[in-house]
């Protein structure tokens, strides 16, 4: 009877857990729904000879003759892409991006960026436009569907959503003791040092950053506590190097959205950060020792690094530029050699799934910054003739595709891992058989390649597909604050960055579900492993930036 | 900025199709989630003595043929049932492939798309299943087969139910001996197949009914061989002249090499394939093995062998069932099954109603004015036997199919003893005991 109450408490606590999951996610979105922006725009432009007030929306503008341009301005004289009216941290600026007739402010014609003050006047081929405040634009302005709910309050206060995430790792906590049948000294170290760093994160935030949002690195906290106590039953060592992976990926995140603060200065180190990337990767293929099929790792001072992982920022960084930039050079072929080279690298190295990753955010940012398809199709092709090309070379890889969509068939060899987690989807059932219990956690790699099935064999699906889906959701936000951001070259890296995690996400979840060819990458804050650790809080700091709050007002 | 947004929705194409995924998979684990988690490999249901907290297996009237009790397996208390019921409850392991171990594993292991294998055990249920079987019926025909390899598969045509089921060699599953016989693995009433010899002059016959005019009132001559080409096919004694209903009931081999011959390789090849000769038939989660009927390319004197069920003409003993129960009921049967509550479907049209009733004309005169209704006693049975030759150093194989037509009782069987000999002294009793058993198991 004592045993029977005891098993429904146990089955209880489950099932309330995975509901408090997606209680959780819901919380995160809830609150980032709610960013406000001021209704009225942030300048406005007013045509004279015609009586029109143009709003000026955004942080950069594009001003000219096309359709899509931010700023419109029907006249034959003005270029298609005339110039770009932006704000800086020192106030307005015009650029003129190689129009035919020239810009001028106040009848002077002006080179490269040239700052603009309230009631000046900005000729654009043969239009006049006066430079007034934003207060005086009388118009409602629509906000996207994401932020409809627009609100000054948060749906729960940042504080709050934190102690949630505590709570649900207590809660995990507490699993791993039933299941260990013991006060598991492990996992209550782990949940301390987690519990721990995300209040310093949190006080950082608040106290030196006077940020008001969290909910970015609630989410990452929720998902690196929960990767970090999966861990502790199977290898405390690892656990304990995830939680100091997190804390460097933290210090790395502090440290990019100082550094990213000003996004003309990036433009300046790209070139050093490209030269930078590349060497790392040449260092890997010369030194890297080869692991799991991939000798995508190299040893410093004995500890494994992934310099793939870390390239990952940097590709973002060399990806994305402000409006201005991209409207002067159009071309973009330093940015294909650069992922040419990347590509081949991890190509090279047999880590044919970073390889993916590289190439199909290549693709997002080629569209996002040029919406040149030519460019992508020529892509498309070379990198199916390159796939080929290596299916020929490599048979072995072949191989290892050919038991994908029957994993089944051959559980003991070749569809191994993928039957093992399937069974163990199968065997945990929506609520999971409890943290520290499974049996996925005895094969190969399990901890990076197949933990979509820990998760899900331990603490269920509903768990398993409501992380899935809240990473998926970075994607919707990030594009959300596409226009809202203080430059493109923040909206393009959210975007980029929040597409690249998903696109690791789905390589992992669907190649150990037998979905698509197992490839061997990691679950993005979850899986085990430093290097993506750190990368992952990294792009994270792209994602962060692109919110208009993050860097204050000024 | 703009742009920036409108390109930017490759992003969220891609978010989509994701989303997309994650749909297809948790519809994927919707449909598949218990066969994923009943994987032999999978610890969960392989702990200790392989099933070992699996439900229990009951038969027809509730007798337990297997149960886990502390983490082990166990089985029935008689030796002889043990082994009867070897190829349908199975040992344990998940080697015999029509055990309803392996191929319904995923029913008695509790496994719950909702709790997966999550539940502790005291909020458990037991999953039990019920065969269809009668184990004591099994077990008297299991010792009828006295230590001979064979099957013995009967099935109620009406309603679906396998009532016996026993295939030998077999082993007992309680004490797996180390040196496994060969082919004890094999059920051999769903998985092997068999020269069918005489009782292949059903399908002869069947050809003749569609193909030849007059059929019914052809007269055969029979002088115990006949040279064709330059070869000859030989008959058991000499018939002299026959009409179709004693040919038939002799079993002579010249009137249905003769008729086969008239029936021509096309019509022959025809009439088998739509009895289903060629055809696997689905019994529950397992399907029968094909059977083989190829005439295209062969000679005369092939054609005629063919027609007497030689040649390289193969059938399997639920399958040579499955077109007693389709004879017996115009054409047409429902699909035998094991497990109480399956359907296994219909078999189709295997022959046409007339066709179906002359052949019955024909199997039931064989019975009541040949053998004797004696030997089926209660029950009005239509049977063929049949001694097929498998090779010179080896005795033939002996078979009996047939069925019976009492409303109370409607049972198909099929009958095969391997060197048995003579049809109707090996395989003849073994359906008695069969039948006769099965009759009483519906009657009570």
């Amino acid at each position: 009877m004592v045993q029977g109450m005891a098993d429904i408490a146990i089955i209880g606590l489950r099932i309330l857990l995975s509901f408090y999951a997606v209680f959780i996610v819901y919380h995160i979105f809830a609150s980032m729904r709610r960013h406000k922006r001021p209704e009225k725009p942030l300048l406005m432009l007013y045509n004279r000879r015609f009586d029109i007030k143009i709003p000026v929306l955004f942080w950069e503008n594009s001003i000219g003759r096309s359709k899509r341009s931010d700023i419109v301005i029907e006249d034959g004289t003005v270029s298609r892409n005339h110039c770009v009216l932006l704000r800086r941290k020192a106030g307005w600026f015009i650029n003129d991006t190689g129009s035919k007739s020239g810009t001028k402010v106040n009848g002077k014609k002006t080179f490269g960026r040239t700052q603009v003050f309230i009631d000046d006047v900005i000729t654009v081929g043969g239009t006049s436009l006066k430079l007034l405040r934003g207060e005086e634009y009388d118009e409602d302005i629509r906000p996207s569907w994401f932020f409809s709910k627009a609100s000054r309050k948060p749906s729960v206060s940042s504080a709050l959503l934190l102690i949630l995430v505590n709570l649900f790792h207590l809660f995990m906590t507490a699993e791993i003791c039933i299941t260990t049948n013991s006060l598991n000294t492990n996992a209550l170290l782990i949940f301390g040092a987690v519990t721990v760093f995300s209040w310093v994160i949190y006080a950082f935030s608040y106290g030196v950053f006077s940020r008001k949002n969290f909910e970015l690195e609630a989410l990452a906290l929720w998902l690196t506590g929960l990767g970090s106590l999966l861990l502790v039953e199977q290898d405390m060592s690892d656990a304990l190097v995830q939680v100091a992976s997190a804390i460097m990926g933290a210090v790395l995140y502090m440290a990019m959205l100082m550094f990213i603060k000003n996004p003309d200065r990036v433009i300046k180190w790209r070139w050093a950060i490209m030269i930078a990337a590349v060497g790392f990767l040449a260092v890997n293929l010369i030194f890297g020792t080869i692991e799991y099929g991939a000798a995508n790792r190299i040893y410093i001072g004995g500890i494994s690094v992934q310099p793939s992982e870390i390239v990952k920022i940097a590709y973002i960084f060399v990806g994305a530029a402000s409006l201005d930039y991209l409207q002067t050079r159009r071309n973009f072929l330093e940015f294909i050699i650069f992922s040419a080279l990347c590509v081949g690298a991890l190509a090279l190295m047999g880590d044919f799934g970073t390889a993916l990753i590289f190439f199909i955010t290549f693709i997002v940012i080629s569209i996002t910054r040029s919406g040149d398809y030519k460019t992508v199709i020529l892509a498309l092709v070379g990198a199916t003739f390159a796939v080929l090309l290596v299916l020929n070379f490599k048979p072995y890889i072949a191989e290892r595709f050919s038991i994908w969509g029957h994993a089944l068939d051959d559980p003991y060899n070749l569809g191994y891992q993928q039957a093992g987690t399937l069974t163990s989807i199968a065997s945990g059932g929506l609520f999971g058989t409890g943290v520290g219990s499974g049996n996925l956690r005895y094969y190969g790699a399990s901890e990076t390649d197949l933990v979509f099935g820990i998760v899900s064999e331990e603490m269920g699906l509903i768990i398993a597909i409501t992380i899935a889906i809240a990473i998926c959701g970075l994607v919707f936000y990030a594009r959300a604050m596409t226009t809202r951001s203080r430059s493109t070259f923040y909206s393009i890296s959210a975007t980029c960055a929040a597409t690249l995690l998903l696109t690791q996400m789905c390589l992992n979840i669907f190649g150990c579900t037998d979905i698509l060819p197992l490839t061997g990458v990691t679950l993005p804050f979850v899986s085990a492993g430093g290097s993506s650790m750190l990368s992952c809080w990294g792009l994270l700091a792209f994602i962060k930036a692109a919110d208009e709050r993050t860097y204050k007002a000024g | 900025m703009k742009k920036t947004m409108s390109r930017s929705v490759i992003s969220i194409i891609l978010a989509l199709a994701f989303l997309l995924g994650l749909g297809f998979l948790c519809v994927k684990y919707m449909i598949d989630a218990d066969l994923w988690a009943a994987q032999s490999y999978n610890p969960y249901m392989v702990s200790g003595q392989g099933l070992a907290n699996a439900g229990d297996i009951l038969d027809r009237n509730g007798v337990v043929l297997a149960t886990s009790e502390e983490g082990k397996r166990l089985y029935h208390e008689n030796e002889s049932t043990r082994k009867a019921m070897l190829h349908s409850v199975g040992d344990g392991s998940y080697n015999i492939a029509t055990a309803a171990e392996t191929a319904y594993r995923d029913k008695i292991s509790g496994h719950s798309k909702i709790f997966g294998y999550g539940l502790p055990e005291s909020l458990k249920g037991k999953h039990n299943l019920t065969l269809t079987l009668d184990s004591d019926v099994c077990t008297e025909v299991y010792e009828a087969f006295e230590n001979r390899k064979g099957a013995c598969f009967v099935y109620n045509y009406k309603t679906g139910e396998i009532l016996t089921m026993v295939s030998t060699p077999t082993y007992d599953p309680l004490n797996i001996p180390e040196n496994i016989e060969d082919g004890s693995y094999l059920n051999n009433c769903i998985s092997s197949t068999y020269t069918p010899g005489s009782i292949f002059k059903i399908v002869t016959a069947a050809a003749g009914f569609e193909h030849i005019e007059n059929y019914e009132n052809k007269t055969f001559t029979c002088e115990g061989e006949k040279k064709i080409g330059s070869s000859k096919i030989t008959c058991l004694e000499e018939h002299s002249t026959l009409d179709l209903k004693n040919a038939f009931a002799y079993s002579c081999n010249i009137a249905f090499g003769d008729s086969a011959l008239l029936t021509g390789r096309e019509n022959m090849q025809k009439t088998a394939e739509n009895m289903g000769i060629n055809k696997s038939f689905r019994i529950g989660e397992v399907y029968t093995a094909q059977g083989n009927f190829d005439v295209k390319k062969a000679d005369d004197i092939s054609l005629a062998w063919s027609g007497i069920g030689q040649y390289t003409d193969t059938v399997n003993p639920a399958q040579m069932a499955i077109l007693c129960g389709a004879i017996a009921q115009g054409g047409e049967t429902r699909l035998p099954h094991y497990v109480k509550g399956e359907n296994s479907g219909k078999s189709g049209k295997l022959l046409s109603e007339e066709v179906a009733q002359n052949l019955n004309d024909l199997m039931r005169y064989t019975i009541s004015d040949y053998y004797g209704d004696s030997m089926f006693e209660g029950l009005t049975v239509c049977a063929k036997t049949g001694t097929a030759e498998v090779g010179e150093d080896k005795l033939p194989n002996g078979w009996m199919i047939g069925y019976s037509i009492d409303e109370d009782a409607p049972l198909a069987f099929a009958v095969v003893v391997e060197e048995g000999d003579y049809g109707f002294y090996s395989a003849g009793p073994i359906a008695r005991v069969a039948m006769l058993g099965c009759a009483e198991s519906l009657r009570n």
